[in-house]
């Protein structure tokens, strides 16, 4: 098994009446962030991110998110750039550039390079289509946002793989001249993960490219369909797809005792789940943004809000794991167990936890439950 | 087109890659009925009003009601090219057209593009235009209540076109109306930041009519598209917000009507 420490970088100081809000995206205004605030906390957060070394983490995840509280990366490769020159040995997993929002896909191809030379190779290249708030916040057309994924995807792996100068001829994006210095230095690119929300397209597209599937935040009754579906496109392709290609997104919570991590996790959990995945449904969703498809699917699936689930309900379905270490282990075991995964991207700093919780959830993580699946590993 | 009952039977044509939907009923001269980003497939009371005078055909644009999505249609000008060819393949030279909303600016669009085209013009709280000042609401951000407040005066009304329990048919059919109202109009949002430079060309005589208590689109834009057609009249329509063709059809249909009749009477058309 190997571990990555995600964070997700959060405001969290909203406003008193935030209940009231109809989200922590796109409308919430950003009088509501205090740059001085935000000064202690970005740096705060990177020493968190950093200290996962010292810890023995196999790597560390950085996002792209735009505009609200929930997490406040805009640009995930200037988060990696802090990080690459501050650290020598872990990975650094940028999970990922939302493609669709950027105007052009050779700046994804030509910062991601740029990290992976710097680093010495040790950079993941997560691309992701950004969630729906997104296209309110960008300006950008969301029934577009499959097709200009899709070439922009296209573009940077042919940018990175093909010797240039050569011409691309697209529908979004056409260019004379595609030569993009500095190449990778992972031969022939970088690893590729796709974190993705169930979407059966997605599922199949990332298989058949041998990328690492990874999850978001959702019950585990429904990671186990999607990792199937995974599954089941790798099969399609013609390869069983292997237990470390496939990656959950799991917050988690350690403390002395269940009865310890509970008191103080709950607190966390609910900031993350009931208000910083806190969306108006018609911005999270807008039109086209899903196939007609998946929009039925979704439609189908009957999951409602996240804010509608309460806390016993985020730990019992899987939305999150709190406890002893002993009773963490063995949660993860089972999770593992029941959906295959071989990889976990645990988000140990969660909603408005401050730093010194933090880090002794991020140092009882490494000490008492991760050896434990390492151990495994090495006997299997 | 109407069985034994007297309903308006949908046909079908194969057009531009795919398969439309249209509906067509009363006799007259021509009218091409351009429908706004919901509600196509139906035809509505305001429909039969205008086929008493009026040879009235109304099809469901790509991508909306019943009628296939076209993949290149990714803008209005595309949906401009494609009714060119549908007035082609239905052999009409020259038609009578009443657009609503998203429809006003179609034909609006139309009668830059092929001014000979259009006999005459009806715009109902059209968008499409860019008025910085005068902000249309964001329509794909919109819940249900929302929606409901910013499209109608009537609220009880409004209760029956917007439904608090949509089936799952409705809920599908509006997030493919939706997607491709978003191929024409997520950005420039609602508008062609050009419009106002090309109306000149618009030859056909116009009338603009504006919903009393549009709360979507501000009235400026109806007075704006006013200025820049050559001798267009605008006309409130007292009782209703954004949509009178539902809100109010006798008045609206009847404002259309007299419209036309002071053309007939002019010898215009």
């Amino acid at each position: 098994m190997r571990f990555f420490m995600f964070h997700l970088m959060p405001y969290p100081y909203l406003p008193d009446d935030f209940d009231e809000r109809e989200s922590a995206w796109v409308t919430l205004s950003n009088s509501n962030y205090d740059p001085v605030v935000g000064t202690g906390l970005y740096n705060r957060y990177l020493d968190e991110l950093e200290y996962a070394e010292q810890l023995g983490f196999d790597g560390i995840c950085v996002n792209e998110h735009h505009q609200n509280a929930y997490g406040t990366m805009p640009s995930p490769n200037l988060m990696a750039a802090t990080l690459v020159r501050r650290t020598e040995r872990l990975q650094i997993a940028i999970v990922g550039n939302g493609l669709p929002l950027r105007d052009h896909p050779l700046r994804v191809a030509e910062e991601v390079a740029m990290l992976d030379v710097i680093s010495g190779g040790r950079i993941i290249s997560g691309f992701v289509r950004g969630i729906g708030d997104e296209y309110f916040s960008m300006g950008i057309d969301p029934s577009t946002s499959r097709e200009r994924f899709s070439e922009a995807h296209d573009l940077i792996i042919k940018a990175w793989t093909t010797e240039g100068p050569f011409r691309w001829v697209g529908k979004h994006y056409r260019l004379n001249y595609v030569n993009v210095w500095p190449r990778p230095l992972q031969q022939p690119h970088p690893p590729i993960w796709i974190p993705a929300f169930g979407s059966a397209e997605t599922m199949y597209w990332a298989a058949e490219h041998h990328y690492t599937y990874l999850s978001v935040f959702a019950p585990s009754r429904l990671l186990k369909r999607w990792f199937d579906g995974y599954r089941e496109g790798a099969r399609a392709a013609g390869y069983e797809a292997p237990r470390d290609k496939i990656g959950i997104l799991l917050p988690i919570y350690v403390a002395e005792t269940d009865r310890q991590a509970h008191a103080e996790g709950s607190q966390h959990v609910t900031w993350l789940y009931h208000k910083g995945l806190k969306h108006k449904f018609e911005h999270l969703f807008p039109p086209g943004y899903m196939t007609e498809h998946s929009w039925g699917r979704f439609l189908q699936s009957g999951l409602g809000a996240y804010s509608d689930v309460s806390y016993e309900d985020l730990v019992k379905e899987g939305y999150a794991v709190v406890g002893s270490p002993a009773t963490v282990r063995e949660r993860l075991a089972e999770l593992a167990e029941e959906l295959g995964f071989g990889l976990v991207n645990a988000l140990l700093h969660i909603g408005d936890m401050p730093h010194d919780r933090t880090i002794r959830n991020m140092e009882l993580f490494a000490r008492e439950v991760m050896p434990h699946f390492r151990e495994q590993s090495a006997a299997a | 087109m109407t069985d034994q009952n007297g309903q308006h039977l949908p046909w079908h044509l194969d057009l531009g890659g795919g398969r439309i939907c249209l509906m067509r009923g009363g006799a007259g001269e021509e009218m091409l009925f351009l429908h706004p980003a919901a509600g196509a497939g139906f035809w509505l009371p305001f429909h039969d009003l205008l086929a008493a005078r009026f040879d009235v055909i109304s099809p469901d644009h790509p991508g909306f009601g019943e009628s296939d999505r076209l993949e290149w249609i990714d803008g209005m000008e595309d949906l401009v090219y494609f009714y060119l060819d549908l007035l082609d393949a239905l052999e009409l030279e020259a038609v009578h057209v009443v657009g609503a909303s998203l429809g006003g600016w179609l034909g609006a669009d139309l009668a830059v593009h092929q001014p000979a085209r259009v006999r005459s013009l009806v715009m109902v709280d059209p968008i499409g235009l860019d008025l910085p000042e005068h902000p249309v609401g964001d329509i794909f951000g919109m819940n249900p209540d929302e929606l409901r407040e910013a499209l109608f005066l009537d609220a009880e009304l409004a209760l029956q076109f917007i439904s608090p329990e949509p089936t799952l048919d409705m809920l599908m059919r509006a997030f493919k109306e939706k997607t491709s109202f978003a191929r024409l109009a997520w950005n420039p949002f609602c508008c062609n930041p050009k419009l106002h430079l090309r109306l000149h060309r618009v030859t056909a005589p116009t009338l603009v009519l504006w919903g009393s208590d549009d709360r979507l689109v501000p009235r400026a834009h109806g007075e704006r598209y006013r200025e820049l057609i050559a001798d267009a009249r605008l006309e409130i329509i007292d009782g209703s917000g954004h949509a009178p063709l539902l809100e109010q059809p006798e008045r609206t249909v009847e404002a259309i009507q007299r419209f036309h009749e002071s053309l007939v009477g002019a010898g215009v058309c």
